[in-house]
Parts: structure tokens; C-alpha cells; sequence
């Protein structure tokens, strides 16, 4: 159904070569390099000689393409069918899309079909037209490379108010939030987009003016104790870290996680979530702020029962 | 046979990269569900995808490779590439760019005029091109009418085909939306395919807590969805995931459920032999049969809708009782989001505050069991733990006294 030849790679780069060679007569360089512009790290073995010997009759001998129209191709059932179950989406509001065409089209789905049980309640507001407003200009302001005078209240309450380079927004799945990544006069700021007041595009920036923000990685090296199928938990729930596992023997393993420092407290109720299956071998700071919230602990004792 | 990047099964793949990139840690000799050179080929195939997030290590048990990505800091799932990588044959592609060349200026016609118009325009000019019989385009025209490329239309007793471009949607108006839905939605890997006849994407969306690994699942979950939506029995083929038995059920499609929290995704139905609700995981399905229309379609999903009301994750206990759970928290002055981090995530319950420092969150599940984890992120705080099922808080203590010898607390302590 989704796998099939017509959303692949191949059919992609060729259609990439027909729609350049149907001008003017492709050379073998610029021909190799569409595929390797634009398709597998192996793709230039098969799809150059595939045109060339007329394996796939589509090119004629100078290299020009043998179709009387640039190649386009009408969008499958399928893919209509996928717009138009994100029109029931709320998040949908946030985006200017023209749903024209879609009118008789039924949707794949409806978003109720999806439980995602153990996302967080308190997500951001999607049909509040402050945020909508708020996340289109940010969104506007990222696409055209433009600074942003931008209100909002922080953790305590507090109004702020300042000019930044907006960088990027980050979706988080679990808290159901948007981020945005902003660099003031003299730092970076997550910003909570929900926390967000008002927000006026200004004048553009030039390239150099802006840097990505740098992150600080450490590495959190845990032990794994294999127990209660904790192997295949632990290692899905860190799955979308930069991580390494090493089987050291039966049954235990050392896992290394590369994460951002500003995340540490986070990670830290993570690891404690899996109790005596994961062990933190390094670094000492965290393996200190483990041992501290089990002294806490251990001074409420004995637990109720 | 000799090595193609392309490839025509997905179950395969599916399986590898999944070893990849969850375990990573097995060498060659212990991927022994096919042979070492399946192995070869495989591990090439996803290098020739995903080179850039491949890495191996060696040590005395020999080679392993792993995929491994910070999926925090990349705009597009690398595995949707996987998708894209069905093999072909030369008569596929060929037909398909002469076809949609032939209609591409919004004429209707016939499987025969097609097939006199690919001779005569097209494959006149090589010699050595293959032999066209008209049946073989009169398949591929019905196979592009069912995706919805194109359209047939009665013209007397002939069947005309036209395309279907005229009544689209402006796609480049969806451009960041396509960007952030690609990765967020659950079938994001046909957001994929759009953005790839784009250009150049919307670079402005970055994911945390980004599950990628359920892309590998997206076919699965398409057949689903059409189940669900068409109020369908389905026949599943299982595998389960630690013996690799195969199995069968047939059951009434109902909900995906997804967590957040680790990527699963899993299908709840109602299974007819059973007589009762079931979840199975969406990586453990190897094939899915459309069944009948399920005229109890309402039914069951007003008992998934009660059912619903007591669970913490995915699990229904034993025998459906329920477990009463009741946890009291005491944090300092300044540590407020405590008891908000208690109300957002809590997925059932209740919180009450008990005095300024101390609130208690109250729960009724299926199997309190599964809250285990979750109680666990607030090691430290917990004044009191008391469950109507004694396993849940004779677990805690077991754990938590283990964790205090394993830091050197002095797990005496614990009772």
C-alpha cells in the first residue's frame, strides 16, 4: 500500500533527469550527479545505465528526454485521503493551507481513532487565535530570516518582553507544547510558545548576525541489568537519543546516551523510572543526584502499606 | 542472485532495522533468522539508505553494526527511506512516465489508443525496446485508477482514462504543514512522499521526544485505519516478539493506541474468540486480512469507551479488577510543580491538596502495576505509598531497597 514504486527514490530521480534533460540533452557528469544528488549512496550503478542502455527507454542517445512534457504526477488517492484527515487535526489552525480540492475526498482517518495515552494534559492552546496568530508570525519570521519583538510571561509570572533571532520550534509529543529557540542580545532562550502574549515581525537579519545555538552534550553511561523484559524497555524509551549498547555479559549491558545538560533533571526521573534495571555508571554528577533523591527517600521510611 | 539496493519485501527490512537501530549491539553470526549473506545484503541496503546514521563497533564477540540518531536534531525521519526503496521492473517505470506523459495535457483515452501511442511514439525510437501488448497496459491503467492517479470514465462502450491532476489541492500551500505533520502524525511517511515532489522543505521544525522507529509500522497501520474506517473485521497474522511464534486473530478494529513515552503503538479490538477487549502491538503484526463489515461496530466502541475509563497503559490486569492506588507526595516551599507535574500527568484520578507541602493523587486502574514507572519518577518525595493490590508496593520497596545498595544507601533502611 505505502510501499510501493511510484513514492520511490527511483521514479523520484528519474522524474529529477527527465524534467532536466527535456530542454537540453543531459551530459554523462550532470547525469550522474542528479542521481547522486538525489537518490541512494548506490543509486549511480543501476539508474545511469538503466537509462543509457534503454534498459528504460526514456532518454534517446544524446541524453534528451523522449517525453513530450516535463514528467508530473497527479497525487494518489491515498495522499488525499492523508490531507484530509489532518484537516480534523487542531493543529491544523496553525498552518495557512488551501484546502481546495479536497471537498469530496473522505478522510484516512479521524484523529479520535488515535488514544495517545500518556501524553501530558496540559497542552498548548491550538485553537486560542492569540497562539495561532503568535505561532505564524514566529513561523513567518523563521522562513523569511526576520527578527522578532516578542511578550511573554515566564516560569514565575513575570512579563518579558525583548528582540530575538527566532532559530527553530521545537514540537515535543509527550508535552503536547511548542518551543521556540530564540537567541537574545546576550543568550539563547527556550521559549514556551503557550507562554507567548504578542509577537511583531521586524526587519530581516543578515546571515551573520546568527549562529545556531551550540547544545552542551554530556554522556550518561548506564548499566542494564536485564529483567522484566527491561532490555527492550529501556532501549525503546531512550531509542531517540544518540546512544550505544555494548553486551558486556548475559544479561547486562552498558548503554551510553549522548543528551543535552539542560535536559539533566529530566533525564534523571527517566532513569529513576526503571529502578533497579538501570544502573548510572557516569558521570559522578548524576550519580550523585541519583543517590540523592534515594536518601530522600529512604528518610520517609518505612513506606505505608 | 546478485546484490539490488532495491528491494521487494518489506518484512525483511522492517525486521533488520528495527534490530539496528533498537538493540544494535548483535554481531553477524547472531542474526539467524535468514542467512549470513541475507545478513550482508541487508546491512548494505540500509547503508546505501542511511549511511549517514550507521556506525559499527568491534570487540572480542566480533562486528555489530547500529543505526543511531539523535532524533532531536534532524527535520525528517531517515526511515521513511526505507519506504521508498520498492524494487520494479524496467516495464513499470518506463509505462509509467509514457502513460501520464501521453494524458499529461488533460485528455481522455482508451487502453488502445494509449498502447498504439507508446509504440508509435515512444518506443519506435528504440530497437531493442520490449514488446507491448495491450493487456499489460489495460493493468497498469486500472492499477494507477485504483491509487487515484488516474480516473476512468464510460465513452460508449469503451473506457476512457484521464488524469486526476485537475482537482487537487495547492500543495505548496502546504508546505510547513507538510513539515511538521511528516514527523508528528503517525502516517507522516506519506507527508514524506509529498514533500519529496517539493523540493526544497520548510527547515524550521525541530521534534523532542521523537519516536521514530513506528515508521516501520506505517503500512501496518494503514490497513488498520482502513479497517477502522470501513468498520471491518481483520484477520491478523502475529509474530510475538521474544518466542517468534506465529499466530492468528480475528478481531474488530477500534483504537490505535500511541505512547508518548516510548514509541509503541498498539491496536485495541475486540476479539471474537476471546469475547473481550485486546491489545496487540503494532510491530508484532506481520500481516493484516480484511474481513467482514461489523455490524457491532457501535457496540464495541462503547465498550472500549467504558473500558477505557481505568486503564494506565495497555495492560487489563487480571481478571478485570480493579486496583486502588494512593500515593501521598510532601515537597519543599518552591517546588510547586510538584503537584502540577501530578495533574498533567496523571492519566486517571485524582490529586488533593493535604497542606501546603503535601497533596495525595488517588487512582482506580486495571493493574496498578503498570503505574510502577511513573511512581518511581518520584523517588524522594513519596510520603506514602498504598495500593489494594500488595504486589504494586511490595515491588516499590524491593526496588527501591535494591537501588540503595546499588548507590551505597544503606538498604536496611527500607522495610
Amino acid at each position: 500500500m505505502l510501499f510501493s514504486e511510484i513514492y520511490g527514490s527511483y521514479f523520484r530521480v528519474v522524474a529529477a533527469i527527465l524534467t532536466e534533460a527535456a530542454d537540453a540533452p543531459l551530459t554523462q557528469a550532470r547525469l550522474t550527479a542528479l542521481v547522486r544528488e538525489k537518490g541512494f549512496s548506490e543509486s549511480t550503478l543501476t539508474i545511469p545505465r538503466a537509462l543509457q542502455t534503454g534498459e528504460w527507454p526514456l532518454l534517446d542517445d544524446s541524453r534528451r528526454s523522449v517525453l513530450r512534457h516535463k514528467p508530473t504526477m497527479p497525487l494518489t488517492l491515498l495522499e488525499k485521503r492523508w490531507l484530509k484527515a489532518l484537516l480534523a487535526d487542531p493543529r491544523i489552525a496553525l498552518f495557512d493551507v488551501d484546502a481546495s480540492g479536497l471537498e469530496d475526498v473522505q478522510p484516512l482517518y479521524s484523529p479520535d481513532v488515535f488514544v495517545p495515552f500518556d501524553r501530558y494534559a496540559d497542552g498548548d492552546p491550538y485553537e486560542d487565535p492569540v497562539y495561532i496568530a503568535c505561532f505564524r508570525t514566529v513561523l513567518q519570521a523563521i522562513r523569511e530570516r526576520r527578527k522578532l519583538r516578542i511578550s511573554f510571561r515566564g516560569k514565575n509570572g513575570t512579563h518579558h518582553s525583548f528582540v530575538c533571532i527566532p532559530h527553530r520550534l521545537e514540537y515535543s509529543a509527550k508535552d503536547d507544547k511548542f518551543r521556540l529557540l530564540a537567541s537574545g542580545k546576550h543568550a539563547v532562550n527556550w521559549i514556551n510558545l503557550g507562554r507567548v502574549s504578542s509577537c511583531t515581525l521586524l526587519e530581516a537579519y543578515p546571515p551573520a548576525a546568527f549562529s545556531p545555538p551550540q547544545t552542551h552534550t554530556e554522556e550518561l553511561v548506564l548499566m542494564l541489568h536485564d529483567e522484566r523484559n527491561g532490555l527492550e524497555r529501556v532501549l525503546l524509551h531512550f531509542s531517540h537519543f544518540e546512544k550505544e549498547t555494548r553486551r558486556k555479559s548475559e544479561g547486562e549491558y552498558e548503554i551510553r546516551i549522548r543528551y543535552d545538560r539542560d535536559d539533566e533533571t529530566e533525564l534523571l526521573i527517566r532513569v529513576l523510572s526503571f529502578g533497579p534495571v538501570l544502573e548510572v555508571k557516569a558521570p559522578d554528577r548524576f550519580i550523585q543526584l541519583v543517590r540523592e533523591r534515594i536518601q530522600n527517600q529512604l528518610g520517609y521510611t518505612p513506606l505505608g502499606v | 542472485m546478485a546484490y539490488r539496493e532495491l528491494i521487494k519485501n518489506f518484512a525483511r527490512i522492517r525486521s533488520y532495522m528495527r534490530e539496528f537501530y533498537v538493540y544494535g549491539f548483535k554481531s553477524r553470526e547472531e542474526y539467524t533468522e535468514k542467512s549470513v549473506r541475507s545478513y550482508d545484503n541487508e546491512r548494505r541496503r540500509v547503508e546505501s539508505w542511511l549511511g549517514e546514521h550507521m556506525s559499527f563497533h568491534q570487540d572480542a564477540g566480533g562486528k555489530t553494526v547500529f543505526l543511531s540518531v539523535d532524533s532531536r536534531h534532524i527535520p525528517h525521519n531517515p526511515l521513511h527511506k526505507a519506504f521508498k526503496a520498492k524494487s520494479f521492473t524496467g516495464k513499470d517505470i518506463t509505462l509509467h512516465f509514457y502513460i501520464l506523459d501521453i494524458l499529461a495535457d488533460g485528455c481522455a483515452l482508451s487502453a488502445g489508443e494509449i498502447t498504439d501511442r507508446i509504440c508509435t511514439a515512444y518506443l519506435s525510437r528504440f530497437p531493442d525496446a520490449f514488446a507491448l501488448d495491450e493487456s499489460t497496459v489495460r493493468k497498469k491503467l486500472k492499477e494507477y485508477e485504483s491509487l487515484g492517479l488516474l480516473r476512468a470514465e464510460k465513452s460508449g462502450r469503451e473506457v476512457l482514462y484521464r488524469r486526476t491532476d485537475s482537482v487537487h489541492p495547492v500543495l505548496d500551500s502546504w508546505k510547513d504543514a507538510l513539515a511538521f505533520f511528516s514527523e508528528e502524525d503517525p502516517l507522516g511517511v506519506i507527508g514524506s512522499f509529498l514533500t519529496d515532489a517539493l523540493g526544497e522543505p520548510f527547515d524550521g521544525f525541530r521534534f523532542k521526544h521523537h519516536y521514530i522507529l513506528h515508521a516501520l509500522d506505517s503500512d501496518i497501520l494503514c490497513e488498520l485505519l482502513l479497517a477502522i474506517d470501513e468498520r471491518r473485521a481483520v484477520e491478523l497474522t502475529l509474530q510475538s516478539l521474544r518466542g517468534k511464534k506465529e499466530y492468528q486473530r480475528t478481531v474488530c478494529p477500534l483504537k490505535i493506541y500511541r505512547s508518548t513515552q516510548s514509541g509503541r503503538q498498539y491496536l485495541l479490538g475486540y476479539h471474537y474468540r476471546g469475547r473481550r477487549m485486546v491489545f496487540f502491538r503494532l510491530d508484532s503484526i506481520r500481516q493484516i486480512r480484511q474481513g467482514e463489515p461489523e455490524k457491532q461496530f457501535d457496540t464495541y466502541l462503547a465498550l472500549q469507551k467504558r473500558f477505557d475509563r481505568h486503564l494506565w497503559g495497555v495492560s487489563t490486569g487480571i481478571e478485570r479488577r480493579l486496583d486502588h492506588l494512593e500515593m501521598t507526595i510532601r515537597y519543599s516551599p518552591g517546588e510547586e510543580f510538584i503537584p502540577r507535574r501530578l495533574r498533567r500527568e496523571k492519566r486517571h484520578g485524582r490529586v488533593e491538596m493535604l497542606d501546603e507541602q503535601t497533596c495525595r493523587f488517588t487512582a482506580d486502574v486495571y493493574d496498578a502495576s503498570e503505574m510502577l514507572p511513573w511512581l518511581r519518577t518520584f523517588t524522594g518525595r513519596i510520603l506514602e505509598l498504598k495500593c489494594s493490590n500488595p504486589a504494586v508496593t511490595d515491588q516499590f520497596q524491593q526496588d527501591l531497597k535494591r537501588m540503595a545498595e546499588l548507590y551505597g544507601g544503606g538498604g536496611d533502611a527500607v522495610q
